[in-house]
């Protein structure tokens, strides 16, 4: 039973979205990824939830700003394991062109444990997808 | 009434709208802003790059043996915005139209274009410095001639000299 649950699980992660302080130029995408036929990212057996009690993947967007961090943490906190993160766009990768700034409370990584980064500013809706593709394979041998 | 069957009837003739990537190949857009692309041989170490990179992703340093430049761009922090390949005046920065950017974690800091510019010897003195780009050449001077290649492998100081004193 647990087997069958798992093989079935790995089909189809549930994706949940994190904005971090984003400008909202990633999230623009993330909707053009999961909106448009054209990119139509729920063809890979992802579906976006919205709940994080419901994730799988977790993608994250934004500079993480000092006025956000603590929601985000707690957000993030709620999410259940096995869970992947993926960061979109420069901002959650290195701080982007916000890096430095008294206002960011850094790159995410610092703070959680990223998997898959795709970067970008924003990153085009195929990138996107290939990122996906790479987080639902680390997302297989999670299970 | 029945206008959806016109509609249905066209999307039957159509076939799906989606891009088939990632199972099949996908559509690029000419002139895409992707992965930075450094060409050491034409690279002049003005810096101008690093100085107008709006994500501070570029680095120009001297080598730790002092044998030349190295450049270094991270990706992950670039945003694309195209300015280095704009003021590069010998176009030793190319913006390519390759988007395949995702990557795991553990290569997050290895994602970068490196390339070093060698010091050459100033064929007077002697001293190191960095080498002249045959672009530069046609940029400043158009044509070439023989006098002209001669300034080519001086430093700034014994060319200075060699344009003032004519020896």
């Amino acid at each position: 039973m647990k087997n069958m649950l798992k093989r079935i699980a790995k089909r189809s992660p549930w994706l949940y979205r994190i904005n971090a302080g984003s400008c909202n130029g990633c999230d623009v995408e993330l909707a053009t990824t999961a909106c448009i036929p054209r990119f139509d990212v729920e063809r890979l057996g992802c579906k976006y939830c919205g709940s994080p009690k419901h994730a799988d993947i977790v993608l994250v967007t934004g500079p993480l700003t000092a006025r956000v961090k603590e929601k985000v943490l707690r957000l993030y906190a709620e999410i259940p394991d096995p869970k992947v993160t993926v960061a979109v766009g420069i901002c959650p990768i290195s701080g982007g062109v916000f890096r430095d700034s008294y206002a960011i409370e850094g790159p995410i990584d610092r703070y959680l444990p990223v998997d898959v980064n795709v970067p970008g500013c924003p990153p085009r809706p195929q990138a996107i997808i290939e990122g996906i593709a790479e987080a639902i394979e680390i997302w297989a041998t999670r299970l | 009434m029945f206008s959806f069957l016109k509609i249905l009837a066209r999307n039957l003739i159509l076939g799906p709208s989606t891009d088939p990537f990632p199972h099949g190949e996908t559509f690029t857009p000419e002139g895409l802003r992707g992965k930075i692309r450094f060409d050491a041989s034409a690279c002049v170490g003005c810096r101008m790059c690093e100085h107008v990179c709006a994500a501070g992703a570029i680095r120009i340093e001297e080598t730790a043996d002092k044998s030349g430049l190295e450049f270094v761009l991270w990706h992950n922090s670039c945003a694309f915005c195209g300015l280095c390949e704009h003021y590069c005046q010998t176009k030793a920065i190319r913006l390519t139209e390759d988007w395949h950017m995702a990557h795991r974690q553990e290569e997050k800091y290895g994602y970068v274009e490196k390339g070093v510019v060698g010091y050459v010897p100033c064929s007077r003195c002697g001293d190191p410095m960095v080498p002249v780009a045959p672009q530069l050449m046609k940029i400043a001077y158009r044509e070439t001639n023989r006098d002209i290649e001669k300034l080519r492998d001086l430093c700034p100081d014994c060319r200075l000299k060699q344009s003032v004193g004519g020896r």
